[in-house]
């Protein structure tokens, strides 16, 4: 059938062709860089441009397009267009010769935009030049400047005045207003989300002030529902989901405070610049706002590739590939959320139709090159964030070591600290002998060299699985326990303590014999760190298929302590022999350890101390060098200082851009801004110059680059975007932001592509309404909720939308003017967009109706499915399994946890987005999955039968049941002939199934 | 501006009569031309009109199966030393020692070709499928490159081959779903559902994923038996009562295109209910079939079973289907890195028999003269041992091969230097495999586009090339 419609939209596009050119004075005025340039750089000016002259032809200058080509002819004929090639050929005409000859075809539109440029004498904006200065002079980064308003008549607001200028210019008037029950459902699914409940219906449709609706209005901006509803336009467009997305598609945990901030700064109203800036660089702000570091969150919503960025070797090509593509979607995402250009379109050449280049594009690299995804921790309560920055720093303090603070550290007031820890802790002690063993071997070929401090390093050949043995005598009269200390070195995959490539161990068992064949059972075995899944338990369960591991505590020493039940005695000659069985396989080998033994009191004190330590300790006050003095004081201090951070109450973590944050295998901290260089063709393999970081050179009002110190910390240079960004002379922002908030009313932004204010995108409707909306925006307060009540309060905001009229006989009539004919798309809003409601506002009426709805707000996601462990990684969910019944079941939408590559099949088939891409409008899609997921998904099922419970609990008979429903489902009375259907539908078959009913119809679905 | 969607929107709105265009499979649907529902393609004459897609998930071992490299066995265990200055790196190991291919080879086929011992059918229809053995991937992480084979991006977000050619060939039969997607019994591939996303296309063109195994194999396709309250009688007056409630409040209120398509989902979706089940019945299949297709032997049973369920689809007039072998994990897929050894030989045991035996039926009917059968992995594996006998990830050489529909039969594009590490002659990338597939359907994959977020999208990015050779 679409066939039908193509067929029809050329009918329909070659009708208004030729209605035109009876009636030229009907016929619009053309414009040439509004209306004929973007075609041209579309679909022309690569071939035929300033670059490249296939043959011999270019449409960028007027002279040379006219008369140039490869024949003789002009290819342009001054007003006749049947007569000119150009024509011709882009509508295909003459046999091979159909332009362009690859990528999309003019539509007939198109072709008909260039027959009338060329019917009205084919004119630019100079007589020669087609595009002189046409960087500057683009609608989107030309200087904002404050138009003049309109003439604003009596009853109306400054919107109304614009709107009503560009509609009484082409002969239309708005519609007239929309009914009061119309109005009240739209405003409630616009600002919160919800419908209004029947007492809301009444009390609004009885409430005859003047000022009714204006206080309607204000009611909702104040309610908390109100953010709620306006962060999930955020959240798509941040691309936010809570998992990293890819095929390690892990949970994060802490992703949700962002999603808290952003319904916070909703509802507080937060002036938009500052939200910028919060987003952008909430750490590089001036103190006391940690408690916004959970806005940081916006940078890492996006998909993460954890495989290549955490797993796979950084030594490879890949992991590099892979940061940059990474930084891509930072940069991406703030570039086209706050600025609306196709940043992203310069990674391996100059953006080819907008002014920005390769190189702007690596300085914005560069302004996110010392950041990664992580968990970071921060404070609500500022003066907990300081203290333990505090304690952080002093703890850094302790590995550079500088000259005052060894001074500090061996002053008096430390020394005596010292000793008065070192009397009270001799006690509790452990006392560790080294176990010096006579022979050492590994029966599967592991090299094990010994080591000046009494551990034994693994190299050579790297087996899959190996047992080391160790077999010597102990100048002890009993042993009570034994310790297993691993060690990092720097011969190890990231530095062991494991040989395997990521630096993890499995110890399958460990065994221990006294003279010959007495096998001991160990009773308690402790550890520092166990991985998940792989407890140090699981070394003594006598199972080899089991073992300890310590992933992902890669880089750290790590020890283990096996303890007897009872002391056993032992000769100075008894033989001791230990194994350590690895046999995981996979070379999850023991890259350096040492043992130790002890006869001390059980149970043993799993606190101990470092056998450097223990040694200084041995040693008398006295006898102790400086060396070891210090080394002591640093011990104690470090432990001090983290038994003191230890004791702060327990920051929160978001995941967020993060500098600093707990390493996890590979991913770490970087140690500073990594150097960022142009990538010629976007290749890895082609560095060129060194990215300085910066922004856009488009904006000439603006530094393009920054001037950031090397010294300065990184985010420095993320605060350095934020200012240029929200800066009074950057245009974009500005018409961005108003834009969307425009589009979310309407459906619809004054410029029809949110995410795209260039040359391939669309032009503004009202150019001048966009430009005064973005100044006093910017001007006044930058208040989002101020800018949402000039647009409801407009008339332009409460018409009808619909396209007919009903008549004296009750039958619908298409309107009576011209409106449906000149601008049957509604592009100049001479009625109101009706839109389908879209997944959480179905979802949420759905609850809201049946009486579910759960106002509390916050905290972690409500998982609605049910979760497994996978194979790997990513787990297994299930939301068929999911009891609709819980808890979890009734939050607001928002709340949902959002699974990127497993999202929810019901929210999916109503074009809920699945967080990998960048959404500025949601698609509104009709499938037979959507009729599906309504007919048939447990959760609709559900809701039909509570809200029947519901309505069935009050006072009254089948008629008035159906009659509460209607009114709760679409907030106006049943008619007549419609409540006889639904009664009888009901008696028959109970109310369930016409609650099930009522949420399926199109009137439940759509706002008019 | 007129931009080519709002003359669609312009068009279809307020003109009740038209509202079907917007509708279900073809709502958004590129494709413009009535040819595209028998075989005149979308913007050349097509070959082939429907395709299968068997997906080894996990990076398929190629010299294992099909890239035959002798000096691997002759110098097992060497150091790996090749004359050439590219560096010796591997994505999660350290480089090991050459490991020769534990398995034998021998030449088939009147075109002699050499299969390993590990595929003993499909070693007996060589002269039937066109070999890919140059496959490069730009990534050898799982997570991008099976992205990048399936949707041409190695982030998410893009949509892939099966959305892309529902998009623009629409749906033959609208009573059954364009594109289908049949995953491992043992759960989803590397990025699970990611891998079928439909992207910024309309969602109508992601795979409908049935899994046989699950409780509810096609989401909503019937209401739960939990909802008691659903009688045959309740669905069959309430869907007639639905649709007269929209359809009067249509009439009262307006003429909204959207409004009317969502009466005609409603429609199909009640068809849907009842063709899917005839689709599943594979009691209506011989004996002899089920023994051809292995679902009388556990080992090769559920990969059999979704074959032939794949070749009943196709023969129904679903576009696409993709039937997925592994499921992601370290273990149970092609992803070999412990031991190729152990490893590989049960996932070919699992798919060489259904495989060759959908070859085998395919051709038999005749669906050969429209479909085409396409075999892939997301990358091959490397030369050098991990450990002491598995296999690491490797981008730069793997394998693929196609037959049917306007495929050159008994070829071989392509070649590997001589230790199968990297594709040397006539390298293939997956923009080129996507390109040639798009040119059989009848598709030019550079005008293939949609525009999202100020990009014109295709499948094959700015990349591509058809690979002549392949074509009949």
């Amino acid at each position: 059938m679409k066939q039908i419609a193509l067929a029809f939209c050329v009918l329909l596009s070659l009708q208004v062709a030729s209605a035109y050119s009876q009636n030229p004075e009907a016929m619009p005025l053309v414009r040439f860089t509004e209306d004929v340039e973007p075609i041209f750089v579309r679909s022309c000016t690569k071939c035929h441009g300033s670059l490249r002259q296939e043959s011999n032809y270019r449409l960028d200058h007027r002279v040379l397009a006219i008369a140039g080509g490869a024949s003789d002819a002009p290819s342009i004929v001054p007003f006749k267009s049947d007569d000119s090639p150009l024509i011709q050929y882009v509508s295909g005409q003459v046999d091979g010769m159909l332009m362009p000859p690859r990528g999309s075809r003019l539509t007939s539109a198109e072709i008909n935009v260039l027959r009338l440029w060329i019917d009205q004498g084919a004119v630019g904006p100079d007589s020669s030049t087609f595009t002189a200065n046409e960087n500057q002079q683009w609608w989107s980064i030309r200087p904002l400047v404050r138009p003049p308003a309109p003439v604003v008549l009596d009853g109306e607001n400054v919107i109304d005045a614009f709107i009503r200028d560009r509609l009484n210019a082409v002969g239309l008037s708005p519609s007239p207003p929309a009914s009061r029950e119309v109005l009240l459902r739209r405003v409630y699914f616009d600002l919160i989300g919800l419908p209004p409940n029947p007492d809301e219906c009444e009390s609004f449709m009885t409430d005859s002030g003047p000022l009714a609706y204006e206080r309607l209005v204000d009611r909702l901006l104040a309610s908390p529902r109100y953010g709620e509803r306006w962060a999930r336009y955020w959240m798509d467009a941040a691309h936010f989901a809570e998992t990293h997305g890819h095929d390690q598609d892990r949970i994060r945990e802490n992703a949700w405070p962002y999603r808290d901030y952003l319904i916070d700064a909703f509802n507080h109203d937060t002036p938009y610049g500052q939200f910028v800036c919060e987003q952008l660089a909430a750490d590089a702000i001036p103190q006391g706002v940690t408690s916004k570091i959970a806005a940081l969150g916006f940078l890492a919503a996006g998909p993460w590739d954890e495989s290549t960025l955490r797993d796979i070797r950084e030594d490879t090509l890949d992991r590099q590939i892979g940061r940059y593509i990474d930084r891509d979607d930072m940069l991406t995402n703030v570039m086209t959320n706050f600025t609306s250009l196709t940043v992203h379109c310069a990674r391996c050449h100059d953006h080819k139709f907008d002014p920005i280049s390769q190189s702007d594009y690596y300085s914005l690299q560069a302004v996110f090159a010392g950041v990664e995804r992580a968990n970071r921790s921060f404070d609500f309560d500022p003066s907990i964030e300081q203290r333990r920055q505090k304690l952080r720093n002093r703890i850094k303090q302790l590995d550079t070591l500088d000259s005052s603070f060894v001074e500090e550290l061996l002053g008096p007031e430390s020394q005596q600290a010292l000793v008065d820890w070192e009397l009270s802790n001799k006690a509790g002690r452990v006392d560790w002998l080294l176990f010096q063993p006579t022979t050492v071997t590994a029966i599967n070929g592991s090299e094990l060299t010994y080591q000046h401090d009494g551990s034994y390093l693994a190299s050579g050949e790297r087996p899959e699985r190996d047992t080391y043995e160790l077999s010597g005598v102990a100048n002890l009269s009993a042993i009570t326990g034994i310790r297993l200390e691993l060690l990092t070195d720097k011969a190890l995959p990231f530095q062991g303590p494991g040989r395997q490539d990521n630096g993890n161990l499995h110890l399958s068992e460990f065994e221990i014999d006294f003279g010959g064949d007495n096998h001991v059972q160990v009773s308690r075995a402790l550890s520092d760190f166990d991985q998940d899944g792989w407890g140090v338990q699981r070394a003594v369960d006598g199972k080899t298929e089991t073992a300890w591991g310590i992933y992902p505590q890669v880089g750290k020493s790590h020890e283990a302590i096996f303890e007897f039940a009872n002391a056993i005695p032992i000769r100075s000659n008894t033989p001791i022999s230990i194994r350590l069985k690895q046999l995981h396989g996979g070379g999850h080998l023991i890259g350096r350890f040492r043992v130790s033994v002890t006869s001390d009191q059980l149970p043993l004190s799993p606190s101990v101390l470092p056998t450097n330590i223990e040694a200084i300790l041995a040693t008398d006050i006295q006898s102790r060098s400086k060396e070891q003095r210090i080394e002591l004081a640093v011990h104690f201090e470090r432990e001090r200082l983290s038994r003191e951070l230890d004791a702060l109450p327990k920051p929160s973590l978001v995941y967020a851009a993060a500098a600093d944050f707990e390493p996890d295998g590979s991913l770490v901290p970087p140690t500073g801004p990594r150097p960022i260089h142009r990538l010629e063709r976007g290749d890895i393999r082609s560095p060129k110059e060194l990215a300085i970081p910066g922004a856009l050179t488009c904006i000439s009002a603006l530094p393009a680059r920054f001037q950031v110190d090397s010294m300065s910390p990184e985010s420095a240079r993320r605060a350095a975007l934020a200012k240029w960004l929200v800066h009074k002379d950057n245009p974009l922002i500005w018409r961005s932001i108003v834009n969307r908030i425009w589009q979310h009313h309407f459906g619809r932004g004054i410029v029809d592509t949110a995410n795209d204010f260039g040359k391939l995108g669309s032009q503004p409707t009202h150019p001048e309404l966009l430009d005064w909306l973005a100044t006093d925006f910017r001007d006044s307060g930058q208040s989002i909720k101020k800018l949402h009540r000039s647009i409801l309060l407009s008339n332009t905001y409460r018409q009808s939308s619909r396209t007919t009229e009903v008549n004296l006989q009750g039958n619908a009539e298409r309107r009576d003017d011209d409106s449906v004919r000149v601008d049957s798309d509604n592009r100049l809003l001479w009625r109101m967009n009706r839109t389908r409601l879209d997944a959480e506002c179905i979802r949420d009426a759905m609850l809201s109706i049946s009486g579910q709805l759960d106002s509390r707000m916050g905290g972690p996601s409500d998982r609605q499915f049910d979760l497994k462990p996978g194979r790997h990684v990513t787990p297994v969910v299930d939301y068929g399994l999911f009891d609709l019944d819980s808890s979890a079941a009734r939050r607001r939408s928002v709340y949902r946890f959002l699974f990127r590559t497993l999202p929810d099949p019901f929210m999916e088939a109503l074009d809920c987005p699945a967080g990998d891409q960048i959404v500025s409008v949601r698609a509104n899609s009709v499938t037979v999955q959507q009729a599906l997921a309504l007919w048939n998904d447990s959760f609709v099922l559900r809701m039909s039968e509570i809200w029947a419970d519901k309505l069935q609990l009050q006072k009254g008979d089948s008629s008035q049941h159906v009659t509460k429903a209607i009114v709760e489902a679409f907030c106006r009375n049943p008619q007549q002939p419609e409540l006889d259907r639904f009664i009888r539908y009901a008696e028959k078959h109970g109310l369930a199934n016409l609650c099930r009913l009522l949420l399926n119809t199109n009137e439940f679905i759509f706002v008019d | 501006m007129i931009s080519r969607r709002s003359l669609l929107q312009n068009c279809g709105y307020g003109l009740g009569g038209i509202a079907l265009f917007q509708l279900l499979g073809d709502e958004g649907t590129f494709g413009a031309s009535n040819l595209s529902r028998g075989m005149g393609g979308l913007h050349h004459a097509a070959k082939a009109n429907r395709v299968i897609q068997l997906f080894m998930n996990g990076g398929a071992s190629q010299m294992d199966l099909l890239d035959y490299k002798p000096m691997l066995q002759d110098r097992h265990g060497q150091k790996f030393e090749p004359s050439t200055e590219s560096r010796i790196e591997a994505a999660t190991s350290v480089p090991g020692n050459i490991l020769g291919s534990p398995f034998s080879f021998a030449k088939h086929g009147d075109c002699g070709r050499w299969v390993s011992s590990l595929m003993p059918n499909l070693a007996k229809h060589v002269d039937d499928i066109a070999v890919l053995l140059s496959m490069t991937s730009r990534t050898n992480v799982h997570g991008p490159a099976s992205y990048l084979m399936n949707t041409g991006f190695q982030l998410p977000g893009f949509p892939c081959l099966g959305a892309w050619v529902s998009y623009g060939l629409g749906n033959i039969n609208e009573n059954l779903p364009a594109f289908i997607v049949l995953p491992d019994g043992r759960g989803l591939p590397y990025n699970q559902r990611g891998n079928f996303s439909s992207g910024f296309l309309p969602v109508t063109h992601q795979g409908t994923m049935i899994q046989a195994n699950l409780a509810e194999p096609l989401h909503g396709l019937r209401a739960p038996s939990s909802a008691r309250f659903i009688t045959p009688e309740s669905e069959r007056d309430g869907l007639l009562l639905l649709a007269e409630t929209n359809r009067a409040s249509l009439a009262h209120h307006d003429f909204d295109p959207r409004m009317e398509s969502r009466i005609r989902a409603y429609e199909l979706a009640a068809k849907l209910q009842l063709s899917a089940p005839e689709v599943f019945d594979l009691s209506q299949e011989s004996a002899a079939t089920h023994t051809a297709y292995g679902l009388d032997n556990p080992t090769t049973e559920d990969f059999g079973r979704r074959c032939l369920l794949a070749r009943r689809m196709i023969e129904r007039g679903v576009r696409m289907v993709q039937v997925w072998s592994g499921a992601n994990g370290p273990t149970g897929n092609w992803d070999n890195h412990s031991s190729i050894i152990n490893e590989l030989p049960p996932m070919t045991a699992a798919t060489d028999k259904p495989t060759a035996a959908l070859l085998s039926d395919l051709k038999a009917r005749g669906l050969f003269d429209d479909t085409l059968l396409l075999w892939n992995t997301e990358f091959g594996r490397m030369p050098f041992s991990q450990g002491s006998e598995g296999r690491d990830h490797n981008g730069s050489a793997g394998i693929g091969w196609m037959a049917g529909a306007g495929v050159r039969p008994g070829v071989a594009v392509g070649e590997t230097d001589e230790w199968s590490w990297k594709a040397v002659k006539e390298p293939v990338t997956n923009y080129d495999f996507h390109a040639t597939v798009l040119q059989l359907l009848g598709i030019d994959h550079e005008r293939l586009v949609y525009q999202h977020n100020g990009a014109d999208r295709r499948l094959t990015d700015v990349h591509g090339h058809v690979i002549h050779s392949l074509l009949s």
